[in-house]
């Protein structure tokens, strides 16, 4: 082999391994930190809970929105017309929050029927229905045209 | 009947884009002549009817003609004059107008400002650029007119949603389009060198200036963004690595490898192959960012109501786009000068290459995490959504070793190893920043492991910046590296600033009854009292706050606006400075005051910095580009 060659043959054997390493490590990091979207009847099928954190949308339930007086604490329901969830969220409520909305929470499962949320998604739009909600709602059957706007 | 204005004067303006082609192709290619007048002159019109019917549409919206259906939907007789113009371009039809004159003003603006280059280069630039605004065009007016009627015409408007009405949402997408929108003029001055065999070191020095001014603007832009999500979310925090802040990350990171490796190419006629795919690069995924925004294959924080059939045609635009300059490149690249590429370790070209190497490991990571839950849930059906903690782990290790390159490479000597001679500054700044670090962990009293680390890597590149301040102090006005120095700067200041923040600030959320307090974490917050007010649309509570940490008091006035029309509650957030970090406090919706109402506080330590550090990597763009405004080149 030429020292040229040579050369050239550990400078790629050197860079698709540093390749192949980081691209390990980017896919290691992908896999612990995936957040992944339920709707309330994906939750209720499911036979085990998921771990972790977890998004859950749907519409908020008319006249579930419930202030805890002690705590800086909310409750309401989150729905997809078809299976219902509880939510417990603790701060404040974003700007387009509305009741027969969709909503976006991310929280972790306390049990089947119950979420602690961490954070509600906020929107830009008051009109917007989150892809995920859409698609919860398209899957329940309850899908409505006054929603598509 | 001024709507109808609109509508006939873009189409006139995409009958001259096609005029102007036209001219190009039947003068300059078929009878091979080298009189660019009735060009240039084709091509300034159309940019002045685009300009004028852009003004045209921003009078429709100031006037509230419902008669067009994107006024119709986006605004309301009963908002202030700023957000009916602002409304122009809040939406997507009229953003996309916005977004084709940003295209059309660069071609002026170089058409204008490089009467120095030779015409042949400068008309094949300005015909490329006309291809990509001809796309454009086309794309609004089939798909997405701005100027489209409704019939009856509605007698008020949908859009006074009180949350959008905020300056800076209405001024942030301009910034950002005048930043992405304005790779297009270096994407068409590469494929046009590239056909007239002008690529070469000459190429790279004009090159230069125009990704300098889009690369500010888009700093500005992301720093805007950044501010407003800050105070307006009301969640305390800057950066979310949401996918719609990654749109303008990307061509970001992609045009800050771009200005780096486009120096090498100028001086050492090097990493010529590089640069144009970086050039190709970046405006590529400037519009895989408006794909993002625009098409609604996103979940995000930011998310703005929107249609998947734009989607589909943008991603077939880019396609075309990525296609076409592709092939150019291909069959046009200079051959000789690809095998000139070999590199001296510990040599300043080498320190700029392995900037590169990092940049690209960088943006992939932002491209993976961005895409592959939008690949997933396309393959699979699945919906996912990476968490910040991705990006963060991912990305400090590597930011801290970039931020000790940053420092070292430019202390180097083009093309010749000069490890030996700057031996010793890299031992000295070591020392002094180990103990600067020191002190601060000190004074802070926190021994982190990765505070220390972020704290000592990100003074180790600030104090590099002041040595050569310092040294250079006679010249420092007229030397090349002023601009360098500011970004640099800046970028120091802003990883130094994120550590600290990251580690120090404080979150507070509690309940708290009228004339009670509260106290966690040295903070004491006092609910002092409550004061209601009534405004047109909308009744304000105000609560009165006292906070007090380490023998300060602050007064903070947040509010609760509850709106008549439509029905919903905002809160506003109240924010006061200490020294350089936020005293920030929101309040929730709540009834009755009596009862107590919800705060969420945050201790933003440092904060400010963040800003100062936009803004000091933003001036050194902005410097570099109007110290090579004069320059003469070629």
């Amino acid at each position: 082999m030429t020292p040229s060659r040579k050369k050239r043959l550990t400078y790629f054997l050197v860079s698709t391994a540093v390749v192949l390493i980081l691209g390990k490590f980017i896919f290691n990091s992908l896999q612990k930190n995936t957040i992944y979207f339920f709707s309330p009847t994906d939750l209720s099928l499911n036979s085990e809970n998921p771990k972790g954190l977890i998004r859950v949308g749907g519409l908020v339930k008319k006249g579930s929105v419930q202030e805890n007086k002690n705590e800086a604490t909310y409750t309401f329901v989150v729905t997809d017309l078809k299976n219902d969830i509880y939510v417990e969220y603790k701060g404040i409520l974003p700007n387009l929050f509305q009741e027969e909305k969709g909503v976006v929470v991310e929280g972790t499962l306390k049990d089947k029927k119950f979420l602690l949320g961490k954070t509600i998604l906020a929107k830009h739009d008051e009109n917007y229905m989150p892809p995920e909600v859409a698609e919860a709602l398209k899957k329940s059957g309850n899908w409505n045209k006054k929603y598509d706007q | 009947m001024i709507s109808n204005l609109g509508a006939v004067l873009l189409i006139v303006s995409f009958l001259t884009t096609c005029s102007t082609l036209f001219l190009y192709i039947k003068n300059n290619i078929i009878q091979k002549s080298s009189i660019y007048l009735q060009f240039f002159l084709f091509y300034k019109v159309s940019f002045y009817l685009i300009l004028f019917s852009f003004f045209v549409l921003i009078v429709c919206f100031g006037i509230s003609d419902f008669s067009i259906i994107s006024v119709y939907e986006n605004s309301h007789t009963d908002k202030p004059l700023f957000y009916k113009i602002s409304a122009a371009w809040g939406n997507h039809e009229g953003s996309m107008l916005l977004f084709i004159l940003v295209i059309s003003l660069y071609g002026i603006l170089f058409l204008l400002n490089s009467k120095n280059i030779n015409d042949s280069l400068r008309a094949c630039t300005i015909f490329f650029q006309s291809i990509i605004q001809l796309i454009f065009l086309s794309f609004l007016i089939f798909t997405s007119n701005p100027f489209s009627k409704i019939f009856p015409v509605p007698v008020q408007g949908l859009g006074l949603n009180p949350i959008l009405q905020d300056p800076l949402l209405a001024i942030h997408p301009p910034f950002l389009y005048l930043g992405y929108v304005g790779f297009s003029l270096v994407f068409s001055l590469l494929l046009a060198a590239l056909i007239l065999k002008q690529y070469n070191s000459g190429w790279a020095s004009i090159a230069k200036k125009w990704i300098m001014l889009p690369w500010s603007f888009l700093s500005f832009g992301i720093g805007l963004g950044s501010f407003w999500a800050y105070y307006e979310l009301g969640w305390g925090g800057y950066w979310f690595w949401d996918p719609v802040e990654n749109a303008s990350l990307m061509p970001w990171i992609a045009s800050t490898a771009l200005i780096h490796s486009i120096v090498v190419m100028e001086k050492l006629k090097k990493l010529f192959a590089w640069t144009a795919i970086l050039t190709i690069l970046t405006f590529i995924l400037s519009l895989f960012g408006t794909f993002l925004v625009r098409s609604g294959v996103l979940n995000s924080v930011h998310a703005f109501a929107n249609d998947p059939e734009r989607g589909v045609y943008i991603l077939f635009i880019i396609s075309i786009i990525t296609l076409g300059s592709l092939i150019i490149y291909i069959l046009k690249f200079p051959k000789e000068t690809a095998s000139n590429n070999s590199f001296v370790l510990f040599s300043r070209d080498f320190s700029i290459l392995l900037n590169n190497y990092f940049l690209i490991f960088i943006l992939t990571v932002v491209i993976v995490g961005t895409t592959y839950p939008i690949l997933l849930s396309v393959f699979t059906g699945e919906s996912i959504s990476v968490g910040p903690q991705y990006y963060n782990t991912i990305l400090a290790p590597f930011i801290f070793i970039f931020l000790i390159l940053m420092a070292i490479g430019p202390l180097m000597k083009w093309n010749g190893n000069s490890l030996i001679s700057i031996k010793q500054k890299i031992f000295s700044f070591f020392i002094v920043s180990i103990f600067l670090t020191i002190l601060i962990s000190l004074y802070l009293s926190r021994y982190n492991f990765i505070f220390l680390l972020g704290v000592l890597c990100s003074v180790y590149l600030i104090v590099s910046v002041f040595y050569e301040i310092v040294m250079s102090k006679k010249f420092f006005f007229t030397k090349q590296n002023f601009s360098r120095l500011f970004s640099h700067l800046g970028f120091g200041l802003l990883i130094l600033a994120i550590t600290l923040n990251h580690f120090f600030s404080k979150e507070i959320n509690a309940k708290i009854h009228l004339g009670e307090s509260f106290f966690k974490q040295g903070i004491k917050i006092n609910f002092l009292k409550s004061e209601s007010s009534k405004e047109k649309n909308f009744e304000e509570l105000f609560g009165i706050y006292k906070i007090t940490k380490d023998n300060k008091t602050f007064i903070l006035k947040p509010s609760v606006r509850k709106y008549k029309q439509p029905q919903q509650f905002t809160s506003e957030t109240s924010i006061q400075r200490d020294g350089l970090s936020d005293v920030y406090i929101a309040m929730d919706y709540a009834g009755d005051p009596s009862t107590g109402i919800g705060v969420r506080f945050y201790y933003n330590y440092f904060v400010r910095l963040i800003w100062i550090s936009f803004a000091l990597i933003t001036i050194g763009g902005i410097v570099s580009f109007a110290r090579r405004r004069n320059e003469k080149t070629i």
